[in-house]
């Protein structure tokens, strides 16, 4: 057995699938793992995977050409989620890399993400929807407030990698203001400025003075948005559970009403 | 003597959005629409929640009143003429900065603008045409507004100020036009109706023109709903049901809305309703509108004159289930996609994921609960490859005590009260 480690990205992952099947070991006799196992197994032979730009954008054209832009995107976003729910759950990387086989072997590989029996595209599906999902949540739980210098801010504590959506999603939305998504789990931010497109950065060192400075009117609206959101609610059908249901408590500190 | 000093916006704000609040439709679904690089906003077919309010229901729209100084004298309505209430009326500025500012912030998906009878409905509804014109043309909104039209309002109105809007509505009130004489004496069943089929038409025409000219303005492009109050007047739900059908096939409505009652004027022609407004009916209703719209289901196969009301214990689906057991148990290798629709526990997209994934392969049990079924109440109805999950008789009373025992499929409202099982055979 041959197991390819591959750095937990798209790049990392695609390069993988690449170097796993330039190898010709035999799809059988190999196996892709996103980590380096605690304890190595008798038999196997380890392959470290250096991520590769050109090789993993072979592999992404070779998906968009073969299977179509949507189940390119599913993949991406799957790859995108953080998978950690559970222990025993399969690999992200090898259910990606079978999945690709599968629609290479299949007559029509645009809907290679509808053969739901086989456990890996079912592992697939199910992490592109928790991706979706989040990002789902987030392009409406998201609040941006206005810096002194006009500057929308907006911080954020999502569990999978989703700031590749909402970036795009945002510069759709608010193409004339300037603005920055920061994901604080990852450590990233989008940053969009008006009239162009948005670019991911990474975020070492935040300047948290800057983002507590607000404009004048932002404490105002602030209050505004406030004194909305609790006259629009019913006293007489008051349900707290419903609405920890409906917006899960990870949510709120990142809001200006629940917070 | 009318003494008025010159209210806040916060005050405003406070005042019109409590008078709104019981329009339940805060949808921003129903159309796709790209931002066009130069204004502000987008809109995306499933909508978006921005906020959930403390009573679990979804906040996506800026849902405001444009004022709640109105002539009419509708008995359920908190802003009738003759209830001494605090007044107030936005102007259209104001509206315009509220919601640019609060879709900066992404705090809104748009604005759901509605309004009290000012002076005249020809009036009001030229305020928020003026409104909507202003927010669409000087501040370059692009994102969703839903509007009411005011029932009465001239046809010309409606129609430019469905070039502006995303989606209209009119609401029905009541179910039924003797309930609305009684309660509404100024509305009347006509006055609603005409520019429902008025905006009917305009999609249906606005159809054509799109197909010819892909350019020309889009009409309503999100469809018109409504809403109906529950619990205000005896009503059965088969009635209700029943005009709810007619709305969707033969006035094309996108959504109905139900809203449970809630007594706010303590108006004695009005029920008191001690246990609080009628939520878990109002769930029912809502479970079937589900059952007329994605399951092809008709009224008179959930409902008849004999059996005129839904049972509380049981979702509308699950009871037609039980009365049909003779249809059951369906194979899911096999069973076509309606039939599979009608299973309780499968939903529409898993109907269609089974469909789909089991041209690949055999399914079983574990498939099927990663593919979204709800194995618990599914299991009596269903068989993968000829076996059922577990050991089951295909008995009404066997599979509602099976149903039953697992209490967090009993609603809330009833799990406390005595149940015991043979609810069923008592009604």
């Amino acid at each position: 057995m041959y197991v390819f480690l591959c750095e937990n990205s798209i790049e990392g992952i695609f390069t993988g699938v690449y170097d796993a099947w330039a190898s010709r070991y035999g799809h059988r006799n190999i196996r892709l793992s996103l980590d380096t196992p605690d304890t190595y197994e008798l038999f196997c032979e380890y392959i470290q995977v250096t991520p590769d730009l050109e090789k993993s954008r072979r592999i992404g054209r070779a998906i968009c050409s073969s299977f179509g832009y949507e189940v390119y995107q599913d993949i991406c976003q799957a790859i995108m989620a953080a998978g950690k729910e559970k222990k025993k759950a399969l690999d992200k990387a090898d259910c990606v890399y079978r999945t690709i086989l599968l629609g290479f072997a299949m007559h029509d590989g645009h809907r290679v993400l509808t053969a739901l029996g086989e456990p890996y595209v079912a592992r697939v599906f199910e992490l592109a929807r928790t991706t979706n999902l989040e990002a789902h949540h987030l392009m409406g739980f998201l609040r941006f407030r206005e810096l002194e210098n006009g500057v929308l801010f907006s911080a954020i504590h999502p569990k999978n990698d989703v700031l590749p959506i909402l970036g795009e999603h945002f510069t759709d939305r608010l193409p004339q203001e300037h603005f920055m998504i920061y994901d604080a789990t990852h450590k990233t931010a989008a940053v969009h400025k008006a009239g162009s497109p948005f670019f991911i950065a990474d975020v070492t060192d935040l300047n948290e003075a800057l983002i507590q400075n607000v404009s004048a009117e932002e404490l105002e609206y602030r209050r505004l948005w406030c004194a909305f959101f609790e006259s629009i609610a019913i006293k007489a059908r008051q349900n707290p559970k419903l609405q920890s249901q409906n917006i899960p408590k990870r949510f709120w500190q990142d809001t200006v009403e629940l917070c | 003597m009318n003494i008025q000093k010159t209210m806040s916006l916060m005050e405003k704000l406070t005042i019109l959005s409590a008078a709104a609040k019981y329009d339940v439709a805060c949808t921003s679904s129903g159309v796709d629409r790209k931002g066009n690089g130069k204004g502000m906003g987008n809109t995306i077919a499933p909508g978006i929640c921005h906020a959930f309010s403390s009573d679990g229901r979804c906040v996506s729209l800026l849902k405001i009143l444009f004022t709640n100084e109105c002539i009419f004298q509708c008995a359920y309505c908190q802003n009738n003429c003759s209830n001494d209430v605090p007044r107030a009326s936005f102007t259209p500025e104001e509206i315009c900065t509220l919601t640019m500012e609060f879709y900066r912030r992404n705090y809104i998906e748009g604005l759901f603008l509605s309004s009290g009878i000012l002076v005249s409905p020809n009036y009001t509804m030229e305020l928020i045409y003026h409104t909507l014109y202003k927010l669409r043309h000087e501040h370059q909104f692009h994102g969703y507004i839903h509007v009411k039209a005011i029932p009465g309002a001239d046809p010309l109105l409606i129609r430019q100020t469905g070039y502006l809007a995303d989606r209209m509505s009119i609401n029905l009130e009541l179910p039924t036009s003797a309930g609305l004489h009684s309660l509404a004496p100024n509305k009347s069943r006509r006055t609603i109706l005409k520019p429902m089929r008025q905006i009917q038409n305009g999609i249906a025409e606005n159809k054509d023109e799109l197909a010819v000219y892909q350019k020309a303005p889009h009409f309503v492009p999100a469809g018109q709903s409504t809403q109906m109050i529950i619990g205000a007047t005896p009503e059965h739900d088969y009635e209700i049901m029943r005009v709810t059908e007619s709305l969707y096939q033969k006035f094309g409505l996108k959504r109905v809305f139900y809203s449970a009652f809630v007594n706010v004027n303590q108006n004695e022609k009005l029920p008191m309703l001690p246990g609080g407004p009628p939520l878990l009916r109002e769930h029912r209703l809502y479970q079937a509108d589900w059952l007329l719209r994605y399951y092809h289901f008709s009224v008179s196969e959930l409902l008849s004159e004999d059996r005129p009301d839904f049972n509380l214990n049981l979702d509308p689906k699950c009871d037609w289930a039980l009365r049909h057991l003779d249809l059951f148990p369906v194979e899911i290798n096999r069973a076509s996609y309606q039939t599979l629709l009608r299973v309780p526990g499968i939903g529409y997209k898993s109907a269609g994921r089974i469909v789909k994934a089991r041209r690949m392969n055999r399914l079983d049990f574990s498939d099927l609960k990663k593919m979204g079924v709800v194995l618990k109440r599914a299991l009596y109805f269903i068989t993968c490859s000829g076996h059922m999950m577990y050991r089951t008789k295909l008995e009404e009373n066997y599979i509602f005590e099976n149903l039953m025992r697992d209490r967090t499929q009993i609603p809330v409202g009833l799990r406390n009260s005595s149940y015991q099982q043979l609810t069923i055979w008592d009604v």
